[in-house]
């Protein structure tokens, strides 16, 4: 087992560097250049001149084929690619262009933001979705199982950034129950450890940072995680449909077991593998694909700071850090979910 | 037992004839959500359809700062003289008239970017499914080792600013299978070990030779990237090879998070509806693609492909005629739930400023230029833009839904 992880993890390595090279081309085939964009369309040639040279943009992208005909082998491979690998194994992922800051202590803030809300959004989806699936199956073609498989439809059918508009109608500006946006309240402090408000204030013991926090949450958990909840109660339903046909589950039937016993301990095990399939991609979907409710709950995660506006402005650094980050991120929930086969299911069995 | 016989023969002579997709049909209507799907589906397209053509609207001249931002109202009022069902936005244009005009857009990059999807994503994956488990003739493999030269060469082509090594390459590819017997069906290609160091070879000189004229160290660099390319050129490629690349590239596409794809493209070829559209259909091409080549995979092992195969058909009829007809139902069923993605799709990125171009009705667009206005009040603003793209998108997924049903009897329980 340990043997496979390791294995699994070192073929990682091309699949990441793939994912840079990729990202590169695709920020740098993004016609409009950075220095023009941080300077103004106005500026001075060589003052564009001097800033392309400081920020690397001067250097061939991947390699330097001039220099390699002069003899300079050195420069042939000192490439803008070559120059950020090197410090993003240093642990540099270089400076946002137009702010100048730090990109990895931007992430480093950023980031937990978007965990929290990808976590509570499948949380969400995970304690809804999974018992109407459940329920569903065993009431095959009951109403309950039409209405909510038709709820479902539904659900996946919604443009969640309308979602997240209406909530904001309903709850914030005619209810007046919710904040319409942000993570936390201006007026309230807490101590940062994780950068995850909510685990942070129940460290502290910080109760109404807490209570603030998860009302802060509750509109974009819920937007973010309708999706979800909808193809994890469809995927339940069929999984579950499936194996509540075999022979062992009629057999525990006629033992005479309770059917929440049947349900819960028999057949969710043997349906759980897609399911837990279906968890870790839609996991993935959450990180990479919260452009549209953070921008709708001015929710200062990475999605569009980094996917959109980042793009917009061309600064280059910001792309690559968030990109890199959350393929990552993916490919990791993605090894947890091979590796949760095993746990969940003995006969399979990783050498 | 005549009698019997007799009213068997009846029945089944007076059942009237019903072709596959009558069949089909048949079944979709008689479900309820799929009838609901298609009345929703069929509401919009008409609207839309309707608006496009006998409801003149020019959304340029379409202001009236007077009536901004009215609430609903169904009859007229001293205060609003006219009515508008859905209210009006922040430059006084009804809301109900360009709902039903945004119809007629994201309808239109909805079936546009699912036929660049399809159109793409279907061939490639007909190529890969097709010549994965077909053995691929002398022509197409002359063909695939000159693109492969090709493509590598384009590496030493660069490295020496001379064009014309590429082509070198691809000669060296078509040679490579020229000089090569050729293989018999069913025997599995083995490496041969010299063939492969003569063409590393010949290889070395193609790259480093003309590269000399360059410079002595671009002659190394080109030298060493000819060795490698003519060594691969040696190996017995196939068919495997061209659907391993086709899928990996496919791979590469989905493992980028989808929205960073459309909008970097987006920024690439600048915002517009149009744009969008390509963005959109680009992002759907691998969905395509491995729905379509895992179809033609199973498909290729079906007993009337074999048996057409012995009778020695060829494979442009087997394709057209045996595979090509039997991937319809599956990429008819993904595309109807394809429209339905393009849908929210184009909203997403309407909403974002990168679609429509202000003016144009787009719903995504028209949330866009409303939201702001929620917590002033404005609700009708935001509603009923949402609730036409929720309900076309519901509406071509309870049409997939049933169509999948209804193509796939085997499915139904």
């Amino acid at each position: 087992m340990t043997g496979y992880i390791i294995r699994r993890i070192v073929s990682l390595i091309p699949t990441i560097l793939g994912v840079t090279i990729v990202i590169f081309m695709l920020v740098r085939l993004i016609p409009g250049d950075p220095a023009v964009a941080m300077l103004g369309e106005h500026a001075a040639q060589d003052n564009v001149e001097r800033i392309r040279e400081q920020l690397g943009l001067n250097r061939p992208v991947f390699l330097d084929r001039e220099a390699l005909g002069r003899g300079d082998v050195g420069s042939f491979f000192d490439s803008q690619y070559a120059r950020y690998l090197t410090r993003l194994f240093q642990g540099d992922m270089g400076n946002s262009i137009h702010r100048r800051i730090p990109i990895a202590d931007e992430l480093k803030r950023r980031f937990p933001a978007t965990i929290e809300l990808a976590f509570l959004s499948m949380l969400f989806a995970i304690v809804v979705g999974l018992p109407v699936g459940i329920l569903s199956a065993a009431r095959h073609n009951s109403p309950l199982d039409n209405i909510s498989m038709i709820l479902s439809l539904v659900g996946v059918s919604m443009p969640i950034f309308w979602l997240g508009l209406m909530e904001i109608m309903l709850f914030a500006v005619f209810l007046k129950w919710l904040p319409v946006g942000g993570r936390l309240d201006h007026a309230i402090q807490v101590e940062t450890i994780t950068n995850l408000i909510v685990l942070d204030s129940l460290l502290t013991g910080n109760w109404t940072a807490m209570w603030d926090a998860l009302k802060h949450l509750a509109m974009p958990a819920l937007a973010l995680g309708t999706i979800p909840t909808a193809i994890i109660a469809r995927m339940t339903r069929a999984s579950m449909l499936d194996v509540l046909q075999s022979d062992y589950i009629r057999t525990a039937h006629a033992k005479g077991l309770r059917e929440i016993v049947v349900l819960y301990r028999h057949a969710l095990k043997n349906a759980f593998l897609p399911i837990i399939t279906t968890i870790g991609i839609q996991m993935g979907h959450l990180l990479a694909g919260a452009v549209l409710t953070e921008t709708i709950f001015a929710w200062p995660g990475i999605g569009k700071w980094g996917l959109y506006d980042a793009i917009v402005g061309r600064d280059y650094p910001i792309v690559q850090g968030a990109t890199l980050l959350i393929a990552l991120v993916i490919v990791f929930i993605n090894l947890l979910v091979d590796l949760s086969y095993a746990f969940l299911d003995p006969r399979i069995h990783y050498e | 037992m005549t009698e019997k016989n007799l009213n068997d023969a009846d029945v089944i002579i007076g059942r009237k004839h019903r072709s596959l997709w009558g069949d089909a049909w048949q079944r979709l209507i008689s479900s309820n959500t799929a009838r609901l799907g298609l009345v929703i589906v069929a509401i919009f397209v008409i609207s839309a359809v309707f608006a496009h053509f006998f409801w003149e609207y020019d959304p340029r001249i379409d202001l009236d700062y007077s009536l901004k931002l009215k609430p609903p109202n169904l009859s007229p009022t001293e205060e609003i003289p006219s009515i508008h069902p859905f209210g009006t936005d922040k430059l006084g244009r009804d809301i109900f008239r360009r709902v039903v005009h945004g119809g007629w857009n994201s309808m239109r990059v909805g079936l546009v970017a699912v036929g660049i999807s399809l159109l793409i994503g279907g061939m490639l994956g007909l190529l890969a499914g097709f010549y994965e488990s077909m053995p691929v003739g002398r022509v197409g493999l002359v063909f695939l080792f000159a693109l492969v030269g090709l493509g590598l060469g384009l590496f030493p082509a660069w490295l020496a600013d001379q064009t014309f090594q590429a082509v070198l390459f691809a000669a060296l590819g078509a040679v490579s299978v020229l000089a090569e017997p050729p293989r018999k069906a069913g025997a599995i290609p083995q490496v041969n070990r010299r063939r492969v160091l003569i063409f590393a070879g010949v290889g070395l000189v193609l790259g480093g030779g003309p590269a000399l004229l360059v410079s002595p160290y671009t002659a190394i660099g080109c030298g060493l990237s000819g060795l490698i390319i003519g060594g691969i050129l040696a190996l017995p490629l196939g068919g495997v090879f061209i659907s391993s690349i086709i899928m990996r590239v496919m791979d590469i596409i989905l493992a980028f998070p989808a929205y960073l794809l459309a909008i970097a493209i987006l920024a690439f070829l600048g915002p517009g509806l149009d744009r969008a559209m390509i963005a959109i259909g680009f992002v759907g091409i691998p969905i395509y693609a491995r729905l379509v080549r895992s179809t033609v995979l199973s498909l290729t092992q079906e007993a009337y492909v074999l048996a057409s195969q012995a009778t020695g058909a060829g494979h442009a009829r087997i394709l057209f005629r045996h595979i090509l007809p039997n991937t319809l139902s599956p990429v008819i069923v993904q595309a109807t739930m394809g429209l339905a993605s393009a849908i929210i799709w184009a909203g997403a990125l309407g909403f974002l400023g990168l679609g429509a171009i202000p003016p144009e009705p787009e719903w995504g667009a028209m949330l866009g230029d409303s939201y702001r206005f929620l917590t002033s009040g404005a609700w009708w603003a935001v509603l009923f833009p949402g609730l036409a793209i929720m309900l076309s998108v519901l509406g071509f997924n309870l049409l997939g839904d049933g169509l999948r049903d209804a193509l796939d009897p085997r499915l139904t329980r």
